[in-house]
């Protein structure tokens, strides 16, 4: 098994919160993408030992959902909308000034593996359009050259942690919703940031 | 809840079952309803939505999918009103978007649902100009199995059969959307012993097989309806051939035995029918070589021997004889000798079963409505791989599975308890107390069940399974089913009297009984544990006739060899299943050069000798072998042809096996048989011949570390045979267990009840070098 024992202990930890091991697959494909910032063909083998379904039962899934990634991400996962709510809020170009800054096309990731650029539909964050998503961290009402300013500071700093509310504070606009709690929790990988997949951490 | 329900499908009042699928109720109402995904033997999936029609509902009309619906009363169904056809149009106009329309060379024109149904219920024209999706046409998803993505409609029909039926899911969706493909995974292969349903039900010709790839068109098939005879499970199967050479073999749904599935052994090991290699003219020994003689001079010679009533005459019969075959050699018997004459059948596995007068005997159907199943057998998905089919669909329906024996590990994954190694000891006897099992006390005691019970290998005490037997017999309501796995076993137990199995042969056979030994359809030789003890009997024996379809080891000690037509497709006559349902074998393809059947040659040869045969035609025989059955129940080939008897009749006599207990010595090795294996008819069947051909043993973990195997392969050797093998470890298996698939050829050649060294491959090369 290609994976260690630390995150073997962790993904059985998963496996018991269900009351079927494969109920487990989703947040195990998670797992495999905060490890290696895609899904691995060792980390089906892997998962599929754990969860005891077939190899090409656990590829199905994970070549299904689009936050599973089939090749390597950089450190981080640009994802600018492009559905309509941001459209009409001008994200084309904002998408035309992270491809100019990064250099790259959909679905493309930079040579330093630091960006990979996406352009997602529609990511629930309408009323606060346009929205980007770094690491699948929010950042609402974002401007073209917010947009240039959000990417030079990921490059400059590169910080480990992502945050959602941080980024908003420096690069964002108007917002959907203000939940009114200051959260400095965030992403450390190209995986969504969850507590019980310890792919999030609280940025000191 | 067994009241109709009543519909109006267009305007007519039709009943059915209530929870049936409007789809079905349809159709067994005669009104068809076009499909790609739905299979009756399927679950419902809805992929899609070629059977969409109209329902009344309290908002109006609805287009819904019927394959998804449930009839309810009073519904008002429309299947044909123009809101359907148009539904139709649009789906088929959809699928054929990214179809390639390259009828031409595909395999399924003619006989392909998307083009028939295109054709009644297509638009007819395409709005689509842009560019098709392309994929690498086909690709190789196993050895014997091909897929071509572009003409996949993506139905789902072969994931959800390798997921729901066969229990392996190779083969799965990738993707999403458009670009959504059937695949395997990396380096692993689509390797089930039943993939080759998969291409049967594929509604397009995304899904071939190397054997019939390009052999033929279907409108020019000539086809008949017959029964496998590779096991006693006895599938239904169609045969299908072009310009006499049989092409393809097709499972027909046979609602109480196969339900229209087949294993891939019985579909493809037909191809060595048309094989070159095919035994064509009789054979005689002269100066120790085979040469070529005429028919009619076997008949003289071979008269020669039995005019004189005093020779001595035995039998070893092969398992995959019609009855009629059976019947003929009985009726040879009973006149050619004066002393007894014994019938062996070419089996090392042969024992007493359970046939007494208070058992009662299952049907394959009763797994479906017992309690619980318990099994302990050979490993049936090796040995009766659609039965092992039937026992998943009783265990999916909620029937609960018990299972004994390490050797059983292909149904431990869906069994509710596995009896593994700790129950089950490496002599293949139960270890525990039975009565104070709690899961046998939970689930077995004071309920129906259904008993497979069979001997596991040769040298498995038959008291050990008698013992369970007996447990179960007393404290349950059971059926048992008797495991035999080979060929016409039942044909054989219907027609013979006192059957024997290969450990009587080599106990009871030598020079001073035997005169004239007729084997037939068997290679003992080549296959039994008994091997080298069966070629000393034979090389001994006077005059020894061997028939069979090819030469191997055992004729090649015969003094005459007599070419035999196949029982698959050859020739005609009856085949007895495991639960006694005796079924027609059909002859569709002449059969090569001076071939007879088996009853044909025994029958022209008491003619030739002047004996007076009382069975003198298939017919003859046929009715002969049901003698002592009521005329009208009994399947005579009259009964058998009736429309309602396509399926098979059930009879059962119960058989007289008269075999003593097998005497192999325990050792560390055991014996079996993989389904696949390196038989002349497997040799010569191309599409799968290196399916059986690896030779490989299978050993527990302590094994490995006793003889400090690291390479993966070892040699095996005895006096002086030397064998080498791959080794896989089985972690089901007692400590210090070796397993031996015998039906690759040198493995069985062994002296099973003495030991045999393991030497690591490396280990063995470093000494060579020495
Ligand atoms: S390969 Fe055939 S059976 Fe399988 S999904 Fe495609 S069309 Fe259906
Ligand atoms: S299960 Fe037995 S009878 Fe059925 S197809 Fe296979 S070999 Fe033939
Ligand atoms: S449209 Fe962009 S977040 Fe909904
Ligand atoms: S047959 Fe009903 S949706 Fe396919």
């Amino acid at each position: 098994m290609s994976w260690d024992d630390k995150l073997l202990k962790q993904a059985k930890k998963i496996i018991k919160l269900y009351p079927q091991k494969r109920s487990a697959l989703g947040p195990l494909l998670h797992l495999a993408q905060s490890k290696d910032g895609y899904i691995s063909d060792d980390s089906i083998t892997v998962i599929s030992e754990l969860v005891g379904i077939t190899e090409v039962q656990v590829k199905s899934v994970s070549t299904f959902y689009s936050m599973y990634k089939q090749e390597p991400t950089g450190k981080y996962l640009l994802s600018v909308c492009k559905s309509i709510s941001c459209e009409i809020n001008n994200s084309s170009e904002v998408i035309n000034k992270v491809q100019e800054f990064t250099g790259l096309n959909n679905n493309e990731t930079d040579e330093e593996e630091l960006f990979t650029f996406e352009a997602v539909e529609c990511i629930g964050a309408c009323g606060g359009a346009p929205a980007v998503q770094v690491n699948y961290e929010t950042v609402e009402g974002v401007t073209p050259e917010n947009a240039i300013n959000l990417c030079e500071w990921l490059k400059e700093t590169k910080p480990d942690v992502v945050v959602a509310d941080e980024m908003q504070e420096n690069f964002g606009g108007i917002k959907s919703f203000d939940w009114a709690i200051q959260d400095n929790s965030g992403a450390t990988s190209t995986a969504p940031g969850f507590q019980t997949l310890k792919t999030t951490e609280v940025k000191k | 809840m067994s009241e109709k329900v009543n519909l109006n499908v267009n305007g007519i009042e039709i009943e059915s079952d209530p929870n049936k699928l409007l789809i079905e109720a349809c159709e067994d109402s005669g009104i068809h309803i076009p499909r790609f995904c739905w299979h009756k033997r399927l679950d419902p999936v809805g992929m899609c939505r070629m059977c969409l029609v109209e329902v009344e509902t309290p908002r109006g009309k609805m287009l819904v999918p019927s394959c998804t619906t449930e009839v309810s009363d009073e519904m008002v169904v429309d299947t044909e009103s123009d809101v359907v056809k148009k539904a139709q149009e649009g789906v088929l106009e959809f699928l054929l978007i990214n179809h390639p329309l390259d009828c031409p060379i595909c395999d399924k024109a003619g006989e392909c649902p998307l083009q028939d149904q295109t054709m009644a219920y297509g638009p007819g024209e395409s709005r689509f100009v842009e560019e098709k999706r392309h994929f690498e046409k086909p690709i190789n998803i196993s050895e014997i199995i091909l897929l071509d993505r572009e003409r996949c409609i993506l139905c789902a029909r072969c994931t959800r059969f390798s997921d729901e039926i066969s229990g392996d899911p190779l083969i799965e969706f990738i993707q999403r959307g458009n670009k959504t493909e059937v695949n395997t995974f990396p380096n692993e292969p689509f390797k089930s012993y039943f993939s080759g349903n998969t291409v049967q039900i594929c509604p397009v010709g995304a899904l071939t097989s190397t054997s019939y790839r390009f052999k033929a068109r279907p409108w020019d098939l000539k086809s008949t309806r017959s029964t496998c005879n590779g096991c006693p499970t006895g599938c239904s199967i169609e045969l299908n051939s072009s310009q006499n050479k049989m092409l393809r073999i097709l499972g027909v749904d046979n609602d109480a035995v196969n339900q229209g599935w087949m294993c891939d052994k019985g579909r493809y090991n037909f191809e060595y029918l048309n094989s070159d290699s095919r035994l064509k003219t009789p054979l005689k020994m002269m100066d120790n070589k085979l040469v070529e003689i005429e028919i009619q001079d076997v008949y003289s010679e071979l008269t020669e021997f039995i005019k004189d009533r005093q020779t001595k005459v035995n039998f070893l019969l092969g398992s995959n004889l019609t009855n009629e075959d059976y019947v003929a050699f009985r009726e040879f018997s009973k006149t050619i000798s004066q002393s007894e004459s014994s019938f062996y059948l070419n089996d090392d596995l042969l024992y007493k079963g359970f046939f007494g007068d208070n058992i009662e005997l299952a049907k394959i159907d009763d797994l479906n409505s017992s309690d619980a199943i318990v099994v302990w057998a050979e490993d049936l998905k090796e040995k009766l791989p659609v039965l092992y089919l039937r026992i998943r669909q009783a265990v999916k329906n909620g029937v609960k599975l018990i299972v004994f024996g390490h050797t059983n590990e292909t149904l431990s994954d869906i069994a509710d308890v596995f009896y593994g190694k700790d129950m089950v000891s490496e002599n293949f006897e139960i270890l525990k107390d039975l009565s104070k099992m709690k899961e046998i006390n939970n689930l077995v005691v004071g309920k129906n069940i259904t008993a497979i019970l069979g001997k596991s290998t040769p040298y498995q005490a038959d008291e050990s399974i008698t013992k369970l037997f007996e447990f179960l017999n007393s404290n349950a309501n059971s059926k048992v089913l008797n495991a035999y796995s080979k060929g016409n076993t039942y044909g054989a137990f219907q027609t013979l009297e006192n059957l024997k199995g290969l450990n009587d042969f080599v106990n009871d056979i030598s020079k001073d009984n035997t005169d004239l030994l007729f084997i037939v359809g068997a290679d003992p030789i080549g296959r039994s544990v008994y091997s080298n003890q069966i070629k000393s009997i034979i090389k001994s024996i006077d005059t020894v006739v061997t028939l069979d379809n090819f030469n191997h080891e055992t004729s090649e000690l015969s003094d005459y060899v007599v070419p035999i037509s196949s029982t698959l497709g050859e020739k005609e006559g009856t085949f007895t299943n495991i639960e006694f349902r005796t079924s027609r074998i059909e002859k569709l393809v002449p059969s090569p050069g001076q071939t007879v059947s088996d009853w044909e040659f025994i029958t022209s040869l008491m003619n030739f000798a002047g004996l007076k045969a009382e069975a003198n035609s298939l017919e003859d025989l046929n009715r002969k072998a049901y003698e002592n059955l009521d005329s009208s129940l009994s399947p005579v080939f009259d009964n058998l042809d009736k429309p309602s008897n396509l399926d098979g009749m059930i009879n059962i006599s119960k058989p007289k096996i008269s075999t003593s207990e097998n005497k192999l010595n325990k050792t560390m090795f055991f014996t079996g048989e993989k389904l696949y294996g390196d038989s002349a008819t497997e040799r010569h069947s191309d599409s799968i011949s290196m399916l059986g051909s690896k030779k490989f043993i299978e050993v527990s973990e302590s094994v490995v570390e006793k003889y400090n195997l690291t390479s993966g392969s070892c040699t095996l050797t005895q006096d002086e045979l030397e064998v080498t093998v791959s080794y896989e470890v089985n972690n089901n298996f007692p400590n210090d267990l070796v397993y031996i698939p015998t039906n690759r050829r040198e493995l069985n050649k062994f002296d099973f009840s003495r030991e045999i060294l393991i030497i690591p491959t490396q280990v063995k090369e470093a000494l060579n070098v020495n």
